[in-house]
Formats: structure tokens, C-alpha cells, sequence
């Protein structure tokens, strides 16, 4: 069984296509890269699971995207609790102008949940969880602003856990940090994998190397790849994959 | 030889520069102190008219007077000098017109030349009299006593209640009404606009596609470059008469009327930098949002509302700013009753109104010339205290956003 599978998958911007025929599945409790040099769709892709190009007008998608075999393009699905179960991170930090425990308690207000002891338990359970606790537990009141960059990401991803979705979409979620944040949120990925399905968008050759199970390279809207990421680094079927990873171009 | 060309010429355009920048704040600083000028000049004269004198009997304990006293004995609200502390009993008022009443025009002369002895013997004679006449006409020998008149007062003029700068023997110059109506009617305006601007800024935003906006957003801004004559001459026409009928009232020019059109005229300010205001809140910002599983809703009065706050604020009290300055419309729709309003259906006047109709009427330099400035130096303080708070939220913003 798949957590994740993409049949077919053609995506369009008006009418340039950005996407062509991806076939992938995913399974549950692994961690996915998505690489490919800019431009390549991948954060397309990855933005499709979520329906977050849904905000964008005039795009279209065919094919589909099963994700626990339901068809989340379907007629009828609720497009916001899709969102509760697959939370996502971003690239850039970006934390609500609001008090760290509101950033964090955010998903859970808008879901309906009221329950003050509720909320703060889950809070601290999910802050606790991305290792922040801490160094943030004396200023939960403080805005979110205060907190360094590699700090906010893990909050925002401390966000993004306390709905409890089951898949984690991150789209380059440290490509605007300084390493030592880098391998925080690194090894945070690396803890998540047992809970939650992650699927990551990368730049960084070495990251997609460190944390990925999966890898899949992408070029001009085309899957290019896909196999293991041992597979992918070692043993490339593909001679333009191994021309991408060895750095030949990208 | 080039490069010295070029340097007197670079010299040249910063000089002209600087020049502009001179003159351009010189003359703001100018007109401000033009204002006050004029306006602070109104403290220093007495609410009589000038070359007029006001008289009693000299045996009448009465030494001084206030205007609004001077007033009362006038219009014969206190017709008796008790109410005043005085021992004599009712007033008897002197006007010089009525000197005919008690000398025949030959002890008048043909030239007025016995005026001034008959009013002096009248005051003489007459405990009770109090005579209002000009300064020309008193006598070398005059047997009465003339009354101090106090000097208008800051603290009178803000807080009194009757607006008559053109009463006879004493102008009132109390500016309370005005100031209210125009709270008043700025006041219900923005009560009108704010709901309806942020409504309508919320939906250009954020829910309206790319073709809609396109078309509403300059229509919107248009409303913003109508004259404000015509919103007047639409008021009188459509809203005077339809508030007129459903309320069931004698006139429709009314304190609501104004608040209607300074509420229109007020919206395209608040919508334009609303909507500017929610436009700028990061793309990023809504997506964390909605890949929350908030719906576009929660996003907009959860994120989006809050992220814009102080563009709005702003908005709204330049859209006040607008109102409380605007002077055409209201001045047609308003009624212009200088009294303190009790409801939004009674006529109200504006401080930009009262100057707009009574400047032309006053004589340059006078006393009522003078209170109009002061009227105008009220509302330049008004507005420049609107646009410190709006400078200081969106400083304050700009700190909370770093």
C-alpha cells in the first residue's frame, strides 16, 4: 500500500505545460527528495498534494493523486481538511505576526478546537517535537519575530505538526538557513520519518544524499528518475541524472 | 574646461533644487502663520463693534458686562438689572434709533449735532437705561458711565454654545456647535464608509478575480476625482428629499445627509489604501494559512485583516481626514443650523461650511473676519492631529514588521 501515488499527472500554467505524465508512489514513513534544477517543476509538484496551486488561476491538472487511495482531485473533497493531513513547510521562514504559542496553536484554532488544555498541551508536545522547547518555553508569549531564522523554521514546522497531518510537504525548508539550522532541521527530518510520510524539495545534493529514502530528478517538467536514493547517487540508470548529480550541470 | 562645465552645471541643478525645496516649505510655513496670525487676532478684540459704545447710568453699580449678558438684555431675556445684582429695576433699552422717542428732531438737529447731548442727558436721566450707540456720538461731557467690554476668550470661544458673529450690540462667538457638527458629521460618515470600504477592499483583494478588479478598482478611484459640488448637487437632489419622506421630516438638509455624502466621498481613500494595505500581506503569509487547513475565510479575518491593520486604520482616518475638511457638499446638504445637534436627523453646521458661506460676508480685518480664522486655525489642528496618528500607527507598524 502507498501513501502517496501520482498517476498520469499533467499540470498546466494557461497553456504551457509544467508538468508531463508523472508516474510516482510513495510509501508511507519514508522521506522523499525531489531534485532537479530550478525551473524543472518540482515544486509544482510538490505544492499539487496539498492543492496549494489551487490559489493560482488558470492552471489545470490532469491525471491523478491518490493519497491513502483516495483521489484528492476528486468532485467533492473537502479542500481544507486535505490541508490538516498534509501539512506543509515553506522556504522561507514564515511565521504569523502573532506570539509564538498562537503561531503554533494556529492550525488548531481554525480546525474548531477550543479546548484551552487541549491547545496547550498540544502546543508543547509539538514544539517539543522539533526540539524547541527549550529555548522558546519562557517566551511563548514573545512574537514569532524574535526567534532567529533557523528557529522560526523549526516553529513553523512545529506549526505544521500540531494538526497532526500524515504527510509533511517541505519545499526547500533550509535553503534560506545557515548550516548549523541546516542540520537541525536536518535531523529533525531524519526523527519525523516514523511518524509521518515527508516529501522535500531540495536544491542541495548533499541534503537530498542525507535524509532521503526516495529520490526523484526532475528536468523540464519530466520525471526523470526515480529509484532509491542510494540507487540514484551511486548507480544513476540515466546518464543526464548523473550528469545533474555530479554536478556536470543544474 | 569640460569637467568645470559640468561641475557649475550640476551646481547649478542643485541650487535650483534646493531652491524649490525652500520655497515649497516656506510657503507652508507661511500660510500657517497667516493662519494664526489672523486668528489668534480675534483675542484681542472686544465682541462689540467697533466704534460702538455700550452705556448705563452712572449711578448703576454695573461696571462690566459679558457678551453673552449683552446679548440677553437685547433680545430681552434679563429685563430686569436685578438678575445682574444691580439695585434698579427693569431694563429700559437704548437704541439709537430710538432717540426719536424721547427728542424731537429739532433738538436732534438736522445734522445729528445735538445727538450726543441728548444721549447724554438720557442716560442721565433714565436709572435704568442701557444704551448701545456709536463712539462718534458721545459727548465731551458725558453723564454716563460707559461699560467695560471684556475681550474675547480663548476659553469662552471653545466652549460657547451660540454662533451669532453678526449679533447686534454683541457678536457670540462660541464655536461648541460647529465643532460638534462637524464630530458630528464626520463621525456618522465614517460609521457609513468603514463597514462598506473594508467590505468592499476585502472582496477586491482577496476574493475578486484579476477582470473584476480591473474594472472596479479605477471605477472606485473616479469617485475619488468627482467635484465635490456635484456630490453636493446629487445630495440635494436625491438624498435631501428621500431622507426628507422617510423620516417624515419638515426639511431633509440634516446632519445624516452630510454623513451619506462625506460617507461616499470618504470611501475610495478608505478602499484604495485598504486594499493596498491587504495586497501587501505576504503571498507566503495566506498559504502557511490556508496549508493549515483554515479556509479562505479564517485566512482573511485571521491573517490577512490583522497583517493590514494599520494600512486600514490608516485608511479610515485619512477617509475622516477628507471628511472633516470637505466644504462644498456638506455646506449644500447640511441644513447649516449653527446649534448643537441632539440627533443625526437635525440640520447641523460645519466648520469648513460656516467659513465657506460667512468669509465673503465679513469685513476684511473685523472681528467676525477674524473668529473665521480662528475657526480655520481649529480645524488646521483637527486635521494635523488626523495625520500625526497616522503617521505614528504606520511607524508603529513599521517597527512591529521589521
Amino acid at each position: 500500500m502507498f501513501k502517496i501515488e501520482s498517476k498520469n499527472v499533467d499540470f498546466f500554467y494557461g497553456s504551457s505545460q509544467a508538468l508531463k505524465n508523472i508516474n510516482i508512489a510513495i510509501k508511507p514513513n519514508t522521506v522523499t527528495a525531489l531534485i532537479g534544477p530550478s525551473g524543472c517543476g518540482k515544486s509544482t509538484y510538490l505544492r499539487l498534494f496539498n492543492r496549494m496551486n489551487d490559489l493560482i488561476d488558470n492552471t489545470k491538472i490532469t491525471g491523478q493523486i491518490l493519497i491513502d487511495g483516495e483521489d484528492i482531485y476528486a468532485k467533492g473533497v473537502n479542500v481544507d481538511s486535505l490541508r490538516k493531513k498534509v501539512g506543509m513547510v515553506f522556504q522561507k521562514p514564515n511565521p504569523f505576526p502573532k506570539t509564538i504559542f498562537e503561531n503554533v496553536a494556529y492550525g488548531l484554532r481554525v480546525n474548531g478546537i477550543s479546548d484551552k488544555k487541549f491547545i496547550e498541551e498540544r502546543v508543547e508536545t509539538s514544539i517539543k517535537q522539533v526540539a524547541l522547547w527549550e529555548e522558546v518555553k519562557d517566551k511563548l508569549k514573545k512574537s514569532a519575530f524574535e526567534l532567529s531564522g533557523g528557529q522560526q523554521q523549526r516553529l513553523c514546522i512545529a506549526r505544521a505538526l500540531a494538526i497532526q497531518p500524515s504527510v509533511i510537504l517541505m519545499d526547500e525548508p533550509t535553503s534560506a538557513l545557515d548550516p548549523i539550522s541546516t542540520s537541525k532541521v536536518e535531523e529533525l527530518i531524519y526523527e519525523l520519518k516514523s511518524k509521518y510520510t515527508i516529501v522535500i524539495v531540495t536544491h542541495n545534493m548533499q541534503q537530498a544524499g542525507r535524509v532521503s529514502d526516495t529520490t526523484a530528478f526532475f528536468y523540464m517538467g519530466e520525471l526523470i528518475e526515480y529509484d532509491n536514493t542510494k540507487n540514484i547517487f551511486t548507480h544513476p540508470k540515466i546518464e543526464r541524472t548523473q550528469n545533474y548529480i555530479t554536478g556536470r550541470f543544474g | 574646461m569640460k569637467t568645470f562645465y559640468k561641475k557649475f552645471l550640476e551646481k547649478f541643478i542643485e541650487g535650483l533644487l534646493m531652491l524649490s525645496g525652500t520655497v515649497t516649505t516656506l510657503t507652508v510655513v507661511l500660510i500657517v502663520f497667516f493662519l494664526f496670525k489672523e486668528g489668534i487676532g480675534v483675542f484681542n478684540k472686544k465682541p462689540v463693534e467697533e466704534g460702538y459704545v455700550i452705556a448705563v447710568n452712572n449711578k448703576n453699580p454695573i461696571n462690566k458686562l459679558s457678551s453673552e449678558q449683552i446679548k440677553n438684555i437685547y433680545d430681552q431675556k434679563i429685563t430686569n438689572w436685578k438678575i445682574l445684582g444691580a439695585p434698579t429695576d427693569s431694563i429700559i433699552l437704548f437704541r439709537l434709533e430710538d432717540v426719536s422717542n424721547y427728542y424731537s428732531d429739532a433738538e436732534i438737529g438736522e445734522n445729528f449735532e445735538g445727538l450726543p447731548i441728548c444721549i447724554s442727558l438720557l442716560t442721565d436721566s433714565l436709572p435704568n437705561i442701557i444704551a448701545f450707540f456709536p463712539e462718534k456720538y458721545i459727548d465731551k461731557n458725558f453723564k454716563g458711565k460707559q461699560l467695560e467690554i471684556d475681550k474675547v476668550k480663548l476659553s469662552e470661544f471653545l466652549t460657547g454654545k451660540e454662533w451669532f458673529p453678526t449679533a447686534q450690540p454683541a457678536a457670540q462667538l462660541g464655536v461648541m456647535p460647529l465643532i460638534l457638527g462637524t464630530l458630528w458629521v464626520s463621525l456618522g460618515a465614517i460609521l457609513l464608509a468603514l463597514p462598506l470600504g473594508l467590505a468592499a477592499s476585502v472582496y477586491m483583494s482577496e476574493i475578486a478575480n484579476e477582470k473584476i478588479r480591473r474594472i472596479m478598482k479605477p471605477l472606485i478611484e473616479l469617485l475619488a476625482g468627482i467635484p465635490s459640488v456635484v456630490y453636493g448637487f446629487f445630495g440635494l437632489v436625491i438624498i435631501v428629499p428621500l431622507i426628507q419622506t422617510t423620516f417624515d421630516l419638515p426639511v431633509g438638509e440634516t446632519g445624516l445627509a452630510g454623513s451619506i455624502i462625506l460617507g461616499i466621498m470618504a470611501l475610495p481613500t478608505i478602499i484604495t489604501i485598504s486594499e493596498d494595505a491587504m495586497r501587501n500581506t505576504p503571498r507566503a503569509m495566506k498559504e502557511a494559512s490556508l496549508a493549515l487547513g483554515a479556509s479562505k475565510w479564517q485566512t482573511i479575518y485571521k491573517v490577512v485583516i490583522p497583517y493590514s491593520i494599520s494600512g486600514i486604520t490608516a485608511g479610515a482616518i485619512l477617509g475622516i481626514g477628507r471628511a472633516i475638511g470637505e466644504t462644498m457638499a456638506v455646506l449644500m446638504v447640511t441644513g447649516n443650523a449653527a446649534v448643537i445637534p441632539h440627533s443625526i436627523l437635525e440640520p447641523v453646521r460645519t466648520i469648513p461650511a460656516t467659513i465657506a458661506a460667512e468669509l465673503g460676508e465679513a469685513p476684511n480685518g473685523g472681528l467676525h473676519f477674524q473668529a473665521l480664522f480662528a475657526l480655520g486655525c481649529i480645524l488646521f489642528l483637527i486635521t494635523l492631529f488626523i495625520n500625526l496618528t497616522v503617521e505614528f500607527i504606520s511607524n508603529r507598524n513599521k517597527y512591529n514588521k521589521h
